[in-house]
């Protein structure tokens, strides 16, 4: 049975400094602020793309973190796949009420709008993975599951949208994202099996 | 079982083997609400697609690359937090409980009382058990992703109370306590009152276990004595609670306080 997963690595100290934030003091929160909020920053920069919108949400996640310190579960995740979850979700949840307003205040919008923006930012996206740790593994991918992968990740584009952007089917799409996904996984190693 | 839940699981089946395949676009968070909500729901009832989104993600946070965010953040963060704890702090004393952190616990969270207690109340259980569930109100969940987590252990919680066959049993805690467990169809809700402070260097922690196999199923901080969790756990599985080290242990190092056979 498995009521609790396992992870890759072994639970480390950064993991237990955030466990011991459950019941702990502003004081015992520090360390982990140190720890992990350039992780939280990059990813929502990655995001975003903004330095003071990343600041703001970079903000927002590392107060939740403290809050909700206690449901961190070190056997499901590490604390900085934690604190990068977090990041994200709020980050892509900003950028999309974003859009929503734009949306509303400029009906006629181009429809083309998105793909440009992902084209534009294509040199960004070569900068970043320099530095990123999953670059080594991008070569496992197809063509097709690579730009379906980044399209997603730095475009802020649901699947949906990776569909219509890319003129493909639903399930095409789908499947090239959770097949890169899977690649993405052999290669990094990650196996909680 | 009945014809129309046999229809209705199979029905659940076909729909969740469609949602697992939207578990890596979940974790890239390239979904819209109603695809979020779909996997949300399959992450409640299926510990195996759990475990392959912790995969995914961190997959995902494989892509990041870390930042140095503006120096003027850290005491930002750290002013809230600051507020944040004597908050909880004055909160809880003046309810009259001992300081505790902060009140956000897994399960904790208002509307799910509500149903919970009718059920409960419903079958004719003691008033201790429904005191056991009651839910402090000095929560405040802030960020959509807990309400969105809260709302698909919501979603399991309202499952469990519909089913004719949910079965609620309870038992005593050594050092003091009751614990009563809520059983269907592989999930359990546990509700524990009257708990005593663990004591400092201590907490509480759940276990599962089927056969020979004893699984950490987390830490428990009881709030005012009282705590909930959810979690899943096939039919015979035994939970127990044990006292561990501050932060809990791989595997239990003390005696049972408490054994609750599903």
């Amino acid at each position: 049975m498995r009521v609790a997963t396992a992870r890759t690595s072994g639970p480390d100290a950064l993991d237990a400094a955030l466990i011991a934030c459950a019941t702990g003091t502003a004081d015992t929160f520090a360390p982990v602020y140190d720890a992990l909020s350039p992780a939280a920053y990059g990813t929502a920069l990655a995001v975003l793309r903004d330095p003071d919108h990343a600041a703001e949400v970079t903000q927002d996640v590392m107060v939740e973190l403290w809050q909700t310190a206690a449901r961190f579960d070190p056997a499901r995740g590490s604390a900085r796949t934690w604190v990068v979850t977090l990041a994200r979700r709020r980050a892509v949840d900003r950028v999309r009420s974003e859009q929503a307003r734009r949306h509303r205040d400029q009906r006629d919008m181009d429809q083309s709008g998105a793909t440009a923006q992902y084209d534009v930012v294509v040199e960004h996206v070569e900068q970043r993975l320099e530095a990123a740790g999953v670059r080594r593994c991008l070569g496992s991918l197809t063509q097709t599951q690579r730009d379906a992968v980044l399209r997603a990740y730095y475009g802020d584009r649901t699947y949906r949208e990776v569909a219509e952007d890319l003129g493909a089917s639903l399930p095409t799409i789908k499947s090239r994202i959770r097949d890169g996904l899977i690649r993405l996984r052999t290669c990094l190693g990650v196996d909680h099996g | 079982m009945t014809g129309s839940s046999d229809f209705a699981r199979a029905w659940g089946w076909t729909m969740a083997d469609d949602d697992h395949d939207l578990l890596p676009s979940y974790a890239l968070d390239a979904v819209d609400d109603t695809d979020r909500h779909a996997v949300e729901r399959l992450l409640a009832a299926d510990p195996d697609a759990r475990r392959e989104l912790d995969e995914y993600r961190e997959v995902v946070a494989a892509f990041t690359v870390d930042e140095r965010p503006p120096t003027s953040l850290r005491d930002q963060v750290l002013t809230r937090v600051a507020a944040d704890a004597r908050h909880s702090t004055e909160t809880a004393s003046a309810t009259g409980a001992a300081p505790s952190p902060r009140p956000v616990t897994r399960t904790s969270h208002r509307p799910v009382a509500h149903p919970l207690r009718r059920r409960l109340a419903a079958l004719g259980m003691a008033a201790a058990v429904v005191v056991a569930v009651a839910i402090p109100t000095t929560i405040a969940i802030q960020s959509q992703q807990t309400q969105r987590e809260l709302q698909a252990e919501a979603d399991t919680i309202a499952q469990m109370l519909a089913d004719p066959d949910a079965q609620v049993l309870t038992a005593e805690m050594d050092g003091g306590g009751e614990v009563s467990a809520l059983v269907s169809a592989g999930h359990v809700m546990l509700a524990a009152s009257g708990m005593a402070d663990p004591g400092d260097g201590h907490d509480y922690q759940l276990w599962a276990i089927s056969g020979d196999t004893i699984s950490s199923a987390g830490l428990i901080h009881p709030v005012d004595g009282s705590a909930t969790a959810l979690l899943e756990a096939p039919a015979g599985t035994t939970l127990a609670v044990t006292l561990e080290p501050a932060g809990g242990s791989d595997q239990p190092t003390s005696e049972p306080l408490v054994a609750v056979e599903t």
